[in-house]
């Protein structure tokens, strides 16, 4: 049985236009490592909630009155964390998260609860997870120690477009459509900056195709609404040091590779 | 100063790596025409340039300082289906092809072959211009960084960048004092006929090849302390410039003619164009280049005389020197030349030491 709690900390966001994000309990939280006062130390999720929070303080800089915000819910994936939910309350507003809902389910029914609260952006830490969401519909990405360390002062969204960086590739229609609609959410929200100082970053690398396939990507992301900001074309050249120099929050890769055709 | 590439890597790394790497093999290999498979970075030499450099972006560098990024931007993507047209390093990029042809015929498996990285600031939607144009001239570039402003010296590292040229002055000094060897590239007014079969890049010494200490007692102490210097210290080698390991690279691709009898007819040629006298200061030079197991093909004495009419015979397709003046004077004659903004003679103009302003913060 799953049950929302609003945090009455946080301003609610507008239910029609707000880009809902579900981050998991164990992303958001380091679940082994709790203080004396009961409360969770943060997890790997921190940067990443930092930086949604800067991308929505800019919007609304930009436009006082805006609604096209970033919504961030944390969600629990399986009973025993379900059972926690004082303490998942406490700790998220001891810590002053800008997390305007809890969602309480467990591990047979997160994936209802993610469609429930028409969320955008599945954020987890576990790769079935992910995976599962992925073939309902959601898009996710995994996180993993790696986002721990990135910066919070600009989102940057990586596109990479062959299949073998993303571990949980699945091009199933709906995952794809639902990877599309996303990219043209984020696309929107994009075009309200200008081209540099820019809160939101959207990168594409292309691993082991060549320039042209690098171009045609570009493009087709362009007709979706989606200015790309930077391309690495790596020609089969080692990722790591380009994603290490990249950082990015997270990696999506399926929903677009295949938008030509 | 930018060491050949080191061969350290991780196990862990590497089974990832292996896995792109025979992907990215597995996509060229189905490409419908041959496009020859960008070699690992590790292998190759690899060139770096800006995309000023390989086209002619002068107008569009103008409208982006009149009216700034959006319109700049905005004019790129109206007029993408557009070619560029050739920029300062357009022929060396050219040359360096030809050179990975005659490579290839030799050695069909090898991967020490020069590679391409356009390493550009524009922003990504410039880059759908500069594909295309690539693709009009049928460059084999299939590498490329379009940071949309970041600085490329991170991304330089990664490639292990031997040589990366760019009109940028202040990316090429950050990129030395990274320890890459690094120009700034400047295009001649008139055009100069060069050679289509053979890549021909000329040298200057002191600064660029070799370290600046010697440079440093001619501002100093004057001509005739500098010769009683080299003198004396004939058979202690100079301490290495920033362009050294390229022209190490250079010769590594040599050999590798040499070793299959084309001497003659080798497609790489590199000369020395130093200010340097043959009798009173070139011996130094020399004994320097030998110590460090380097060839160059033709080195070339001027004792002060202007290096600009000689070089117009050589035809290099590039000129490095770490003196504006040199620079000016080979430009004027037609030379692509190529800054080098290293030691003592960047605060010198013409002998003189340049009053510097006070720096604004």
């Amino acid at each position: 049985m799953v049950s929302t709690v609003q945090n009455s900390d946080v301003k609610q966001k507008d239910e029609d236009q707000a880009v809902v994000v579900a981050v998991t309990f164990a992303a958001v939280f380091d679940a082994e490592a709790e203080d004396d006062r009961d409360v969770y130390r943060l997890g790997v999720a921190l940067p990443l909630l930092q930086v949604l929070q800067r991308v929505n303080e800019r919007l609304l800089e930009e436009n006082p009155v805006e609604h096209q915000l970033f919504d961030i819910i944390l969600i629990t994936t399986e009973t025993r964390q379900q059972q926690q939910s004082s303490s998942i309350i406490n700790s998220t507003r001891h810590h002053g998260l800008e997390v305007g809902r809890f969602c309480f389910s467990s591990e047979d029914d997160f994936i209802e609860s993610l469609a429930h609260n028409n969320v955008q952006l599945f954020l987890t830490t576990d790769g079935n997870e992910a995976l599962q969401a992925t073939q309902q519909g959601v898009p996710s990405a995994l996180l993993d120690k790696n986002s721990a360390s990135c910066p919070s002062d600009q989102l940057r969204v990586v596109l990479c477009q062959d299949a073998t960086i993303q571990p949980n590739a699945d091009s199933s229609g709906a995952s794809k459509k639902s990877a599309q609609s996303f990219l043209t959410l984020l696309g929107q929200i994009r075009q309200k900056f200008g081209m540099f100082n820019s809160p939101l970053c959207f990168t594409i690398v292309t691993s082991c195709g060549g320039k042209d396939s690098c171009c045609s990507a570009l493009k087709s992301l362009r007709s979706l609404g989606v200015s790309v900001d930077e391309a690495y074309c790596l020609g089969g050249a080692p990722r790591g040091p380009i994603l290490s120099i990249l950082r990015p929050h997270f990696l999506l890769s399926d929903g677009f590779s295949q938008l030509e055709g | 100063m930018s060491e050949l590439k080191p061969e350290e890597e991780t196990a862990a790394d590497d089974s990832g790596e292996e896995k792109d790497w025979e992907a990215a093999k597995a996509f060229f290999d189905s490409l419908k025409t041959k496009v020859p498979r960008p070699p690992k970075p590790r292998n190759a030499v690899t060139i770096a340039v800006s995309s000023r450099t390989l086209f002619n972006m002068v107008a569009e560098r103008k409208l982006y300082q009149d009216e700034g990024v959006e319109k700049y931007v905005a004019f790129q993507v109206e007029h993408e289906n557009e070619p560029l047209k050739p920029g300062p390093a357009f022929p060396f990029v050219k040359a360096l092809m030809n050179v990975n042809t005659r490579l290839r015929q030799l050695y069909p498996d090898s991967e020490e072959l020069f590679d391409i990285v356009l390493m550009t600031n524009n922003h990504a939607q410039v880059g759908v211009r500069l594909i295309n144009s690539i693709n009009h001239y049928g460059l084999t570039i299939e590498r490329f960084c379009m940071t949309g402003g970041k600085s490329p010296i991170g991304y330089l590292k990664a490639y292990m960048t031997n040589l990366y040229l760019s009109k940028d002055s202040e990316k090429v000094t950050e990129a030395i004092d990274e320890g890459i060897a690094a120009a700034t590239m400047f295009m001649s007014e008139k055009e100069s006929d060069l050679s289509d079969s053979q890549l021909r890049v000329a040298f200057d010494g002191d600064a660029v090849l070799f370290s600046d200490e010697s440079e440093i007692i001619v501002k100093q102490h004057g001509l005739d302390s500098f010769f009683e210097h080299e003198q004396k210290f004939e058979n202690k080698p100079l301490a290495q410039g920033p362009l050294k390991c390229f022209l190490e690279a250079l010769g590594k691709l040599q050999r590798k003619f040499y070793a299959k009898n084309e001497r003659i007819d080798c497609p790489i040629r590199t000369f020395l164009v130093t200010a340097r006298s043959a009798a009173s200061s070139g011996a130094r030079v020399l004994k320097t280049l030998r110590s460090w197991g380097l060839e160059i093909d033709e080195a070339l004495f001027l004792a002060g005389a202007p290096k600009g009419p000689l070089l117009q015979k050589i035809r290099p397709h590039i000129f490095f020197d770490d003196q504006m003046f040199h620079i000016e004077g080979a430009k004027e004659l037609g030379t692509i030349s190529a800054h080098v903004p290293y030691g003592i003679g960047q605060k010198y103009h013409k002998g003189k030491l340049i009053q510097q302003p006070e720096k604004k913060e």
